[in-house]
């Protein structure tokens, strides 16, 4: 598993911040309310553990929503949330009442625009910081245990793959609700992120 | 392309438009479409909005945007019918923001808009129909309050609720007096209209938006009082009791009095108090026997608190 010094830990997380807030500046825009996003943590784990983070038991079901990039290097983004956490951002976005079930296609498409934003951003301003240029795919809607929504792209990233965990902290009005979103990296990513993080942190630090 | 249903229009890195479809032609009415006009010449009010927005990042970052119906109704200014276009009724559309390299020269965007107006009305219509099965499943069919399965769900609500906020919750059983003989004497019609009256009795002696009145089962209902303390459940009690007395529904059958009368069975949770749902039933059950002990037509509590 990939370790990061505390400088670099932080860059990173600072990086997903700015990420975020652009996402939050646009879905403010959109709902015409105040909407606060930030990335209090990172962490990398394995599958197991990704899927344990997202729901205390097994059979929970969470939401996710998954976009594809590849280029440079190859990973799987998902944002998920877990099932009552989803339907408050729902409820608070689109303004209905309605279980994970009753969904409709357009509350889908709704959650689907709301991944989009968030991941383009988080994966944007990953793309520029390391000066290299992705292609993204459009995103697509899940609804399943942690376990299943994770266990997705097993063709491209083998089952012991790291996932990078970002926490994101929303604020909608005045309701906190917390999600995640999970990126599979492949070995081509991971080796990126690490030696363009040295080098963004060496920049500031005055380092080579 | 004609027999398309999407819309489509293509961009080049300068945001201007370099093709679109039929389906465009056909739903942009009053605007003007020219090759080589600029996104914002084209759609003024768009400028630096959403669609616009995606598009410039999809141009400069190569990520595609999809813009969703339910966040952003209907973002261009499409018509079905030269009628809809006069009243500013939109088409509902979901847009994707696509962007693609071609060869030989800097990267273009798709723009690609389908119309959603179907299925939003469908789902519409879905909604308001699941809507009205939920309310019919709560309901109780034969006098029009609460049911069973509506009970059930409110008191686990209401005890949690009186946890959380450390308020007293008192809960109400009512049995109509000797409703066998009632049913005996005036038939089974006459019971049924028996029990609407009753449960239409019960329904008007409660003020508050909170209380919640059900039929528990056969000749029961039950009564949920939120945020009340056994002195003012006993009291609200009575006002139950006495209302359903006052509607003076004949019944020759009863030996308390000529008319039908409730028996009511109190039981209150207060906040410190680590008894369950089935707990309070079962002490408002021992309430109600009490009541019918004592000679009927009155409220009581169980007479020692059993152990739980």
């Amino acid at each position: 598993m990939i370790e990061l010094s505390a400088i670099e830990n932080d860059a990173l997380i600072e990086i997903f911040n700015i990420g975020v807030g652009r996402a939050a500046a646009a879905m403010s825009s959109i709902v015409k309310e105040e909407v606060i996003m930030s990335v209090p943590a990172i962490s990398f784990e394995s599958r197991t553990q990704a899927a344990l983070m997202l729901s205390e038991n097994e059979s929970q079901r969470i939401c996710g929503i998954r976009q594809h990039y590849a280029g440079a290097f190859n990973t799987e983004a998902i944002l998920m949330f877990p099932e009552d956490k989803s339907l408050e951002i729902v409820r608070l976005m689109v303004g209905d009442a309605v279980s994970l079930e009753e969904l409709g296609e357009m509350e889908q498409e709704a959650m689907s625009e709301i991944g989009n934003i968030i991941l383009n951003s988080c994966m944007g301003i990953l793309a520029n910081i390391f000066e290299r240029e992705l292609q993204g795919s459009l995103p697509s809607y899940h609804v399943g245990t942690s376990a299943q929504i994770l266990a997705e792209g097993e063709r491209i990233f083998p089952m012991d793959a790291t996932v990078l965990m970002l926490h994101i902290n929303f604020h909608i009005v005045k309701y906190q609700i917390n999600g995640y979103v999970a990126f599979l990296l492949d070995v081509a990513a991971l080796e990126n992120l690490q030696s363009h993080l040295g080098r963004y942190t060496g920049r500031f630090a005055g380092t080579p | 392309m004609r027999s398309v249903k999407v819309g489509a229009m293509v961009l080049d890195s300068e945001q201007r438009l370099v093709l679109w479809n039929h389906w465009v032609e056909q739903h942009s009415r009053q605007i003007s479409l020219k090759v080589g006009e600029t996104f914002t010449n084209v759609f003024p009010d768009m400028a630096n909005g959403r669609t616009h927005a995606a598009i410039r990042e999809g141009l400069s970052n190569n990520f595609p945007s999809l813009i969703s119906q339910t966040l952003n109704n209907s973002p261009f200014p499409f018509y079905g019918s030269a009628l809809d276009a006069s009243n500013d009724h939109r088409i509902q559309q979901a847009v994707q923001v696509i962007p693609f390299e071609v060869d030989g020269m800097s990267r273009h965007c798709l723009i690609q808009i389908t119309d959603v107006s179907k299925v939003v009305l469908r789902e519409k219509l879905l909604r308001d129909q699941s809507v009205m099965l939920k309310t019919m499943s709560y309901t109780d069919g034969l006098t029009g309050i609460a049911n069973r399965r509506h009970f059930d769900q409110r008191i686990d609500e209401e005890l949690a609720r009186a946890r959380r906020s450390k308020t007293p919750l008192s809960l109400l059983l009512i049995d109509i007096d000797f409703f066998k003989p009632y049913n005996d004497l005036y038939g089974h019609v006459q019971g049924d209209q028996c029990l609407r009256e009753v449960a239409d009795a019960l329904r008007s002696s409660l003020k508050r938006p909170a209380d919640l009145v059900a039929r528990y089962g056969g000749e029961e209902f039950v009564i949920v009082l939120p945020d009340t303390s056994q002195e003012g459940a006993h009291h609200l009690a009575e006002a139950a009791r006495v209302t359903v007395e006052m509607r003076q529904i004949a019944h020759e059958g009863s030996i308390v009095t000529p008319h039908v009368t409730v028996s009511i069975g109190l039981a209150t949770c207060s906040p410190d108090d680590a008894n369950g749902v089935r707990r309070l039933i079962e002490l408002a059950d021992l309430g109600l026997y009490e009541a019918k002990k004592a000679g009927r037509n009155r409220t009581a509590l169980a007479r020692q608190k059993p152990q739980g």
